[in-house]
């Protein structure tokens, strides 16, 4: 009887014709597709990309030397070194993240007593050469300042939630 | 109330036994139940004044500080109870009002007593909104840097400068919310313990200066050594990063350095990045030095020595050198047929018969229990710091201490200081020596005055006391009758005779080296050639013009080195880059004869080797036997075995030398090797070298001597000694006596002279 | 064992103490040593710098302060926290006339913001400031044990109690 009944299914394509008709359906159906890159899906402020480090409005670097997200990144993508500057405060001289370690986890932006680093929206970014997987403090800085008004955005955005 | 009295009290519900009038916080932390404290350190007097070990005891209305309560049978304490809790989080509360949140800036952040209290009694909001107080930092020295914003007013760091340093250079001055610590005035904090406030500070206000931001505490891995740099052999703590020596601590160890560490063992780590670290190689080709591989340098080394045989060769060591290293230094000169190997450097007088296994002559944690001590040519307190702070603390309990030295040092508690010329220093010892009924030689013609029957004196009634040798007394010219004399106070007053070693492992050296030629007859007599072993030729001999030119005149000096130096690169012609002490495993045996073993904990810099390694392969190419050893382990272990049976011993043969070498006409050089001058390492820490203590070669007079030479303080002058010149400026230093100039050694500016002592001419230049 | 029970004295105490100070001065501070037992002559510390700074015109200066260690035979830094923690000595010129108002409680309470107002008023000064003609320092002083006649103040010796702003004038005017 089974083997009856799969017989004239198969006869007759029965399955094929109703996966044509799901696409037949879909055909005329409202589109979901985004057309990247000259379209792009809407970004939440939370989203952990590419990172950057901030500065205060008089241009100080934020970044303290504390090294607590180095403490904290689960992947141990952070390298830090500081001594003092000329002025005596304590600042970094090397501050390093390499991005094929880094697992965007958002604890380093968690941690920061600071906000000086922080995780910006930007998720296009590529690298040429395997070095250049490591972002430098110079790197960093420099992000921040070309998205500085989003990521002040996003932080207050966020600020009533933390 | 008698000190052995026993009495039972009741801590949370524990029954603890303990000394009746000792207090609480000792006896809690004796059972290992915790009490929070600001204030108490076990070291330092007691000053109740932070009010954070506040416990309930039964039947007393308010909580009592735990620090400053003695026990009493029966008492009933409580340090969990909700009134003792409630007292300490209001004693944390208000220590907070004023305590900056900076712990992200702090170096002490993470391994703050402050910090982690406040885990545990903190609360997460202050209540307070008033502004918190800011205290201008001030510069204490190159050592210690301030934060006294964070200090919290315990004033731990001005009682150990009181009680334990001796220099009361800290105090807290102003009142209440104004109080700062400080020393009021513009000045350095000059103690050569200073850099222990760092560690006694349980916040961020003190923090050490070369280590500022570099690192945190979480980061760092700890492992253990031994201090190179003198003959306590202090234990410390390594902090690593990274492959890096990052800071060094004391570890605790009663016998040996109780829990503090000079500054010299804490800061000469920064010396390992110096710029001139040897980091390959070196061989001198064409007058010009070329990096050479380590096949390429060995073999040049092991043709070089196979050519000669016998006494041509001499090998010459640094004091700080380890066992290991100087066992195969001694089984290679023995392979070579040689056996003149030599780490006396720094000695002149080798007559006389030298003690086998000369030491202090008691434990170190005795000597702070001594009632009498004579100390003859030393500068203890500068020269082996933790060894001065035990015979300060014996003569806060009584003791009489008194010095022989040819100028008059600078010391942290009284002490009688008998001050002479190289020459009258022997007049001196033997002027105690015939007041304690001694005879012979020197003696019988010595003259006895008030002082040195007061000496002689405290020295007999002394149920404990010593006779200490001290640094400047080895490079006596007449050592050999110092020692004699010496022998003969101890053996006329029942003291005991010691030695103040000089080098981390004087001793140790002395149990394997000095067989054959000693150091000034293989530089009197030059060498066809040399082997060197952590040496800088301008600045660890006694007489380094003759050193540098018997160096010169040898056909090879091949030379194991950490560092690169000037005066090396001239003398040397092979250059093997050796591990420093953190990159190597060895054995050094301190002054007391305890034989402290450590391991390599960073990997040595460049393609620097550590030295037993470089002496075990060069055995190999040599074809000698005795160098199979796979391990330091192993070679100390053939140590131990061929010294199983040596016993501290000081005893000196009989006969006293009967020619004095110390002149009596003429200025007189006085060469001391100051604090910060005594190895390599320490040469180039720089931290150290910018501190007070860490004196320039200069001509250090006396105003009547002066006077004499038509000379003033600041004239430059030409120093001649035994037809060597150099060119220093002149201090006026009232602690040196008539016929004497202080011209120290081991310091850039005076290596061009002869020994360190000796007739000296100066001319204004 | 510590350097609360057992002076601190300097290793190489001063040969010529005699230079130190007028001989004068000398004898009152012997005066003040004496009541001491013999190893404690740090305990007549206050009173030394007391006389010290009278002598002075009413202020003292480092080096006199150090000149109290070397004659007292004590760490200089020990001076300088006795001198600095107690608010009868200055350690900056002052005027002629050293006003010291308490402001504590009992004062408080009675009025001593509106004496103190008043007078800062009247001189032109603040709390801590001297006159620009070097006559009057205004100084904050805590109590002065006279909480019986609060408000108060206290000029040189003596003590002027119960003020009101029209008493403070008075008095004011009476010196003149």
């Amino acid at each position: 009887m089974r083997a009856m009944r799969d017989y004239i299914k198969s006869l007759f394509l029965l399955e094929l014709m109703k996966g044509f008709g799901v696409t037949g359906r879909y055909l005329f159906k409202k589109k979901f597709t985004v057309q990247y890159p000259e379209e792009k899906a809407p970004v939440s402020p939370r989203f952990r990309g590419l990172h950057a480090q901030r500065r205060y409005p008089n241009g100080e670097e934020r970044c303290i030397a504390c090294k607590l997200c180095e403490a904290v990144c689960p992947a141990l993508a952070i390298t830090i070194e500081a001594e003092p500057r000329e002025d005596g405060s304590r600042r970094t001289t090397r501050y390093d993240i390499d991005l094929f370690k880094c697992i965007y986890c958002g604890y380093c932006q968690e941690s920061c007593p600071v906000d000086a680093i922080v995780e910006t929206r930007v998720y296009e970014y590529h690298f040429e050469n395997r070095e250049d997987s490591i972002m430098t403090k110079d790197n960093l800085l420099a992000i921040g300042d070309k998205y500085e008004a989003q990521i002040a955005a996003d932080i207050a955005a966020q600020a009533k939630y933390r | 109330m008698s000190e052995e009295q026993t009495v039972t009290i009741e801590v949370d519900g524990r029954e603890l036994k303990a000394q009746a009038g000792a207090m609480l916080i000792d006896v809690t932390d004796a059972a290992g139940i915790n009490i929070p404290r600001f204030c108490y350190h076990k070291k330092l007097s007691v000053a109740a004044n932070c009010r954070m070990c506040l416990v309930e005891v039964a039947k007393v209305p308010k909580p009592l500080p735990a620090c400053a309560t003695p026990v009493a049978d029966g008492m009933k304490v409580y340090t969990r109870s909700p009134l003792a809790l409630a007292a300490q989080k209001g004693t944390m509360e208000f220590l907070l009002i004023n305590h900056p949140l900076d712990c992200p800036i702090c170096d002490q952040g993470g391994e703050c007593e402050l910090q982690d209290v406040a885990l545990g009694y903190g609360s997460d909001v202050s209540r307070y909104v008033e502004g918190k107080r800011v205290v201008k930092d001030k510069d204490i020295g190159p050592l210690v840097a301030t934060d006294l914003t964070r200090c919290i007013h315990c004033t731990r760091c001005v009682r150990f400068g009181a009680e334990i340093a001796g220099v009361r250079e800290l105090g807290a001055t102003g009142r209440g919310e104004h109080m700062t610590i400080g020393t009021y005035i513009e000045k350095s904090v000059d103690s050569e313990l200073s850099g222990n406030i760092i560690d006694v500070c349980p916040v961020g206000s003190l923090t050490s200066k070369p280590f500022r931001f570099q690192a945190r505490a979480w980061e760092l891995t700890q492992f253990d050594g031994i201090a190179p740099h003198d003959s306590v052999g202090s234990n410390i703590h390594l902090h690593v990063r990274r492959n890096e020596v990052m800071r060094v601590h004391p570890k605790e160890n009663e016998a040996v350095n109780e829990c503090w560490i000079s500054d010299r063992d804490r800061f000469s780590y920064v010396g390992l990045q110096s710029d001139e670290r040897l980091t390959a190689p070196m061989i001198k080709r064409k007058g010009g030095w070329t990096e050479v591989d380590w096949p390429e340098a060995l073999d040049e080394t092991a043709r070089v020595l196979k050519q000669l045989h016998g006494d041509q060769v001499g090998a010459l060591a640094s004091p700080a050198s380890t066992l290991e290293e100087l066992h195969l230094l001694q089984a290679l000169m023995a392979g070579l047929g040689s056996n003149h190997v030599e780490t006396r450097l720094r000695q002149n007088d080798f007559r006389g018969k030298a003690p086998s296994f000369p030491w202090l002559g008691r434990p170190i944690a005795e000597l702070e229990t001594v009632d009498a001590a004579l100390l003859i040519g030393s500068n203890v307190r500068k020269e082996q710091p933790l060894l001065g702070h035990r015979l300060r603390k014996a003569a806060l309990e009584g003791a009489q201490i008194s010095y022989i030295n040819p100028f008059e040092i600078d010391l942290n508690y009284a002490a009688d200081q008998m001050v002479d010329t190289p020459f009258g220093m022997l007049a001196d010892v033997a002027g105690v020596a015939k007041a304690l009924g001694a005879t012979g030689g020197l003696i019988d013609s010595a003259k006895v005055d008030e002082t040195h029957q007061a000496v002689a004196d405290q020295l007999k009634q002394a149920t404990k006391a010593s006779i200490l040798l001290g640094n400047i007394a080895a490079a006596h010219p007449d050592y050999a009758i110092l020692c004699g004399l010496a022998e003969k106070i101890a053996q006329a007053s029942g003291a005991t005779l010691g030695f103040l070693p000089q080098a981390a492992n004087s001793v140790g050296a002395q149990l394997l080296t000095g067989k054959g030629n000693n150091a000034a007859e293989m530089l009197a007599n030059p060498c066809k050639s040399y082997v060197l072993v952590g040496l800088e030729p301008a600045y660890d001999f006694w007489n380094p013009a003759q050193a540098s030119a018997a160096l010169k005149a040898a056909d090879s000096v091949i030379a194991l080195t950490s560092f690169r130096s000037p005066s090396l690169e001239q003398t040397a012609t092979v250059m093997l880059p050796m591990a420093a002490f953190t990159e190597t495993s060895g054995t050094f045996v301190n002054a007391e004869g305890i034989w402290q073993s450590f391991s390599g904990i960073v990997r040595p810099a460049g393609e620097a080797r550590p030295g037993w390694k470089i002496l075990r392969v060069l055995g190999n190419l040599l074809d000698l036997p005795g160098f199979e050893q796979e391990s330091s382990e192993e070679v100390l272990a053939e140590i131990r075995e061929n010294l199983a049976d040596k016993k501290p011993d000081n005893s000196l043969g009989d006969e006293l030398p009967a020619q004095q070498l110390s002149q009596t006409s003429g200025l007189q050089r006085i060469g001391d090797v100051p604090i910060y001058a005594v190895d390599p390492l320490v040469r180039r820490s720089m931290p150290l070298q910018q501190t007070h203590d860490a004196i320039a070669a200069a001509v250090y007079i006396n105003a009547n001597e002066a006077g004499k030479a038509g000379l003033s303080e600041g004239d430059r002058v030409s120093v001649k000694q035994d037809g060597h010149q150099a060119t220093l400026g002149i201090i006026i230093d009232s602690n040196i006596p008539d016929g004497a100039v202080r011209i120290p050694a081991g310091v850039a500016g005076s290596e061009t002279l002869a020994g360190q002592f000796g007739q000296v001419t100066l001319e204004k230049a | 064992m510590g350097f609360k029970n057992q002076p601190m004295t300097n290793v190489k105490p001063v040969d010529d103490r005699e230079s130190l100070f007028s001989p004068e001065i000398r004898a009152e501070i012997d005066k003040w040593v004496a009541k001491y037992p013999g190893e404690w002559t740090q305990s007549a510390v206050m009173a030394a710098l007391r006389l010290v700074q009278d002598d002075n015109g009413g202020y003292l200066t480092q080096e006199l302060m150090d000149k109290v260690a070397a004659y007292l035979n004590m760490p200089p830094i020990a001076v300088y926290e006795v001198a600095s923690f107690y608010s009868m000595y200055e350690l900056k010129p002052v005027g002629k006339h050293k006003v010291c108002v308490c402001t504590n409680v009992s004062c408080m309470i009675n009025g001593s913001d509106r004496i103190v107002e008043h007078m800062e008023k009247r001189l032109g000064i603040k709390l801590g400031e001297t006159t620009g003609d070097g006559k009057y320092s205004l100084k904050e002083v805590e109590c002065l044990g006279a909480c019986g006649g609060a408000p108060m103040f206290q000029i040189g010796t003596k003590y002027y109690e119960n003020l009101t702003p029209e008493l403070v004038d008075s008095i004011l005017d009476g010196l003149e």
